[in-house]
């Protein structure tokens, strides 16, 4: 079961579009469903996203417009997955706050976005995921974004977890495992 | 009574009867030697093609069945005549047969033989077979009988070098070109005439009838420019000298539009472009002779399309440079639109767009034709003609619009089409719709193509090209655009804005604000579209003048001039009755200052936060968006680095007031809880707060304010969350956050919770609860190292 992770576009606030190198390797009926950390900022990114995948959940970034949830919980396989911006959480990023929402979720994966910065930690059996910017949008706290993104294979209670990330132009791919503990 | 179709029918298969019937005991007769009654049951089948009840397609058809049978009558008198029997004899004898058009179709086929016997009496008999098919004047009779000899004579015609001029008449006897091309000339021109006179047989109300027959005839007449193209002696000089003259002649003085037409389709279609190259002026002269009701538009585009594919030709030379191409078809286009003033003007702009594809395809570097045409095209239009607006629905509209696409689809540059001066005048003669689709057409193409835009000129010039996107215009429809549809339009305006890249900071900085010159008109509709995107390139600059700020020692004031420019672009959208993106644009713009330490940034960051909290307390009223603006307000602050106490203290302060002034209790409760957060790890001037007396002030006021709410569900949500804060706050050690606290509050939840009915609320804290203390009880069990210690802790 193939999900796509990816968030904070910020089309066309901060970047024109997609990187070429990410489109070409984003293409429908190879994933099942796409997590979206939210600032698609228009319609057409949503639009685009369900061009990929037909389940789509999108929670609200700072810059979307009020029609997402903040925060929502997506079951795929064995594993229960939450889902929010995090732009709420104060201070941003901080582990305690992402932990604080985990429990308020009773998720195993978090995800999270805001900061464009692409991350994943194990911590209390819990994983904690940020794709960061899909588009290496713009950051008052980052002037070196890497666009990225993360594609997640899910077998019944492992992760396996692709982070695709666009340096000098060439796209990485690294893998990542998790195991949920029974 | 039979039905008018039937009676064709009946005839053709009455006619198709007789001649299998006649062929059959001709047939019969040559194998028994009888000659003479072979020859008379030929003439009997052939008399068939006398009729003149049979439309074109029935005669066709009794043609081909005819003409299959007349094959054998060729095979066997060959093999006879190969035998020894005298020729010329029955070339004579046929002469007798009773009726003309039996009579030339037995001509033909013994002065093949004849031919194909003796070699040295071609060129007489091919004279003398052209010349008495004139004795059939009827068109459709004729026009096959032609077709005929046509047929009969293509492997035969002379296709050798004229020899010297000479007095002796027995030269020469087996022919040379000049007599294949006079052959097949002489045909074609009384082919022709029948073909034209079909036209005036008969009442005129059948006319579009007649078109439509003649029309389905016309590949006979045409057949006689197709053997001319095939016969190898005929070279670029004969084609000059003798074969296009006599064509051209034919065609210009039958003045019969559809003769024309496909005459000149055919000439173009059926000779080699090296051809057409050496006798344009010739053919163009006669395009502009041609009748009033011919396409010449049609005429020309098809020349110019296909010597602009030759020129283009990866295999080709290209056009020689000696001929001028582009400007013979320019000067005679301009005769020909002279001379036919009632020419559509849609085909008059067709005519442009094939210059254009002309000059595009075979003069690629040479700019300014194209710009050429477009002056001609728009001095036609507006000087001559003194148009003003084309509806971009009509035929000239769209005719209009696929010239200016043209170069644009060709150079996919839409820094090459700023060079044409012309473009833009021509663009603004189309209406409304019409400029705003060409408009989303130009974007397109810059954003496919990723052009970037460097300078100042261009952005303006870019932007002038798609004006009607930008602003609104005197000709636009009153009523309002569809929401939808406005977003997907200025969508690609601000993503154009991206591609405008200046070579240096201060390069960028004059962008910038001629961009913002055009997007400030485009009124409160577009702008919220538009104008955030130019406030993060805005930020952007800053950022990149900070990162170089070794090499400009002036960057501090352009910075600071910078974040003036983003001050007053966000205050349009304020002013444009906007309130929360320009909240989020303010905090932005606190956080790039904070980050961005030039002289006096304290005080711009300050600026920015407090035009945030203006609009918070002034614009923006429902309850969630408050929550959610004031809980990004308090994000923002803790954020900050590099406030001075001066400046910070007031931010905080109102934080924790706007929090506690919300209107909803468990708002309240959820901002004065994020209020702790701030005052526990903002940072200023690099240290960080640790104002442990306001945290707890906080948590327990937060406590206090959920006390106060009525729903009990809704209340306990609350007090697991803050249970969980209290256990941040605690495992972070803040003094004055104790176990005690922790303890009461999961016993206050525990109570609580059995008052809950059962459901999904009831499901939901008891869940929260469990994973809470599942967390408190790995902590219990395993401390962090340089964690607190949880003794005491009752779970």
């Amino acid at each position: 079961m193939l999900v796509l992770v990816l968030g904070d576009m910020h089309i066309p606030y901060r970047e024109s579009s997609l990187p070429v190198k990410f489109k070409k390797l984003l293409v429908p009926g190879r994933i099942q469903h796409i997590l979206c950390t939210g600032n698609l900022c228009t319609r057409d990114g949503f639009d685009y996203l369900k061009t990929l995948a037909a389940d789509v959940h999108v929670v609200r970034g700072d810059f979307d417009e009020s029609q997402y949830p903040e925060q929502k919980v997506v079951r795929v396989g064995q594993f229960r997955i939450g889902l929010c911006h995090g732009h709420q959480l104060v201070p941003w990023g901080d582990p305690a706050a992402l932990a604080l929402l985990a429990r308020q979720l009773d998720a195993d994966i978090l995800i999270t976005g805001h900061s464009h910065k692409f991350q994943a930690f194990e911590a209390e059996a819990k994983f904690f995921i940020n794709p960061g910017s899909v588009t290496g949008a713009y950051s008052a706290l980052d002037s070196a974004v890497v666009p990225s993104f993360v594609l997640m294979d899910i077998q019944s209670s492992t992760v396996a977890t692709y982070v695709y990330q666009l340096i000098d132009d060439d796209v990485k791919v690294e893998r990542i495992e998790y195991k949920k503990s029974v | 009574m039979v039905s008018p179709n039937e009676e064709p029918e009946k005839l053709l298969d009455e006619a198709m009867a007789v001649v299998r019937s006649q062929s059959f005991q001709m047939k019969r007769c040559l194998d028994n030697g009888r000659l003479m009654d072979g020859l008379k049951h030929a003439s009997n089948m052939l008399g068939e093609l006398r009729t003149s009840l049979l439309s074109p397609k029935m005669y066709y058809e009794l043609y081909m069945l005819i003409s299959d049978e007349l094959r054998h009558l060729e095979t066997h008198l060959l093999e006879e005549f190969q035998t020894g029997h005298k020729v010329a004899d029955l070339y004579e004898l046929v002469q007798y047969a009773g009726n003309i058009v039996p009579r030339l179709y037995l001509l033909i086929t013994v002065g093949l033989v004849y031919i194909k016997s003796n070699e040295n009496c071609k060129r007489n008999i091919l004279k003398d077979l052209v010349e008495m098919c004139r004795g059939v004047q009827h068109p459709l009779r004729g026009l096959f009988l032609r077709n005929y000899l046509l047929q009969c004579t293509r492997h035969i015609l002379p296709d050798v070098e004229d020899p010297p001029p000479s007095n002796n008449p027995n030269d020469n006897e087996q022919g040379s070109i000049s007599d294949s091309l006079e052959f097949i000339l002489l045909n074609f021109a009384e082919m022709n005439k029948l073909w034209v006179r079909m036209q005036h047989q008969g009442h005129s109300r059948e006319k579009e009838k007649r078109e439509k027959e003649r029309q389905e005839l016309r590949i006979l007449v045409g057949t006689n420019l197709v053997r001319l193209s095939q016969l190898e002696m005929v070279d670029v000089e004969r084609y000059k000298k003798m074969v296009l003259p006599g064509l051209l002649e034919q065609a210009v003085s039958c003045r019969d539009a559809l003769s024309q037409e496909y005459l000149m389709e055919c000439i173009i279609q059926v000779f080699p472009d090296e051809f057409h190259l050496q006798t344009l002026g010739p053919f163009l002269q006669a395009c502009a002779e041609l009748h009033e009701d011919v396409n010449v538009k049609s005429i020309i585009s098809s020349l110019i399309d296909r010597l602009a594919a030759f020129g283009n030709k990866e295999d080709s030379d290209g056009i020689p440079s000696e001929i001028k191409l582009f400007e013979i078809f320019s000067q005679h286009i301009s005769t020909v639109i002279k001379s036919r003033p009632d020419m559509p003007l849609e085909d008059m702009v067709s005519l442009q767009v094939s210059l254009v594809n002309l000059a595009q395809q075979c003069y690629s570097n040479r700019l300014d034709l194209v710009d050429t045409v477009l002056a001609n095209t728009l001095h036609i239009l507006a000087d001559n003609l003194k148009i003003t607006k084309i509806h971009s629905g009509s035929p000239l509209g769209k005719e209009l619009a696929r010239l200016l696409r043209l170069p644009t689809g060709n150079y996919n540059d839409l820094l090459v089409i700023l060079q044409l001066q012309h473009f833009l005048p021509l663009l603004q003669l189309l209406d409304y719709q019409g400029r705003s689709t060409m408009g989303t057409f130009l974007l397109n193409n810059v954003l496919e193509n990723g052009t970037r835009i460097p300078t100042p000129e261009q952005v303006d010039g870019v932007l002038g090209l798609c004006a009607s996107l930008v602003r609104d215009a005197d000709d636009q429809p009153l009523s309002q655009p569809d929401p939808d549809d406005l977003a997907e339009e200025q969508l690609l305006l601000a993503r154009l804005l991206h591609q405008f890249e200046g070579a240096t900071n201060d390069l960028q900085y004059l962008i910038l604000q001629v961009a913002r010159k055009h997007l400030e008109t485009g009124g409160p509709k577009r702008v919220i579209h538009t104008l955030p995107t130019l406030v993060f390139l805005a930020y952007k600059l800053a950022h990149a003048y900070f990162n170089n700020k070794d090499q400009d020692e002036k960057w501090g004031k352009k910075v600071h001039k910078i974040f003036q420019f983003c001050h007053a672009t966000i205050a349009a959208l304020v002013k444009a009755e906007y309130s929360e993106l320009p909240l989020r644009l303010y905090l932005q713009g606190a956080l790039a200052a904070d980050v961005i330490t030039f002289p006096g940034h304290d005080t711009v960051a300050y600026e920015f936060m407090s035009q945030a909290f203006s609009l918070y307390e002034d614009e923006i009223s429902d309850s969630k968006a408050q929550l959610s603006a004031l809980t990004l307000i308090v994000a923002t602050v803790q954020q900050t680095r590099n406030f001075t106490e001066e400046n910070h203290q007031p931010l905080r302060t109102n934080c924790a007031l706007a929090a506690s002034k919300l209107l909803k209790k468990p708002d309240q409760a959820r901002a004065v809880t994020t209020c702790a957060h701030l005052f526990w790890s903002a940072t200023i001037n690099g240290q960080e707060l640790r104002d442990e007396k306001r945290v707890v002030e906080c948590l327990k006021k937060a406590v206090r304010i959920s006390q106060q709410c009525m729903d009990a569900s809704v209340q306990l949500h609350l007090f697991v969350q803050l249970l969980n804060h209290y256990t941040y706050f605690y495992e972070k050690q803040t003094p004055g956050v104790t176990i005690s606290m922790i303890n009461q509050l999961i016993s206050k939840v525990k109570e609580d919770l059995t008052q809950l009915e059962s459901g999904e609320d009831l499901d939901q804290v008891t869940s929260h609860l469990n994973t809470t203390l599942a967390h408190l009880a790995l902590r219990k069990e395993q401390p962090l190292p340089d964690g607190p210690s949880y003794e005491g802790l009752v779970l």
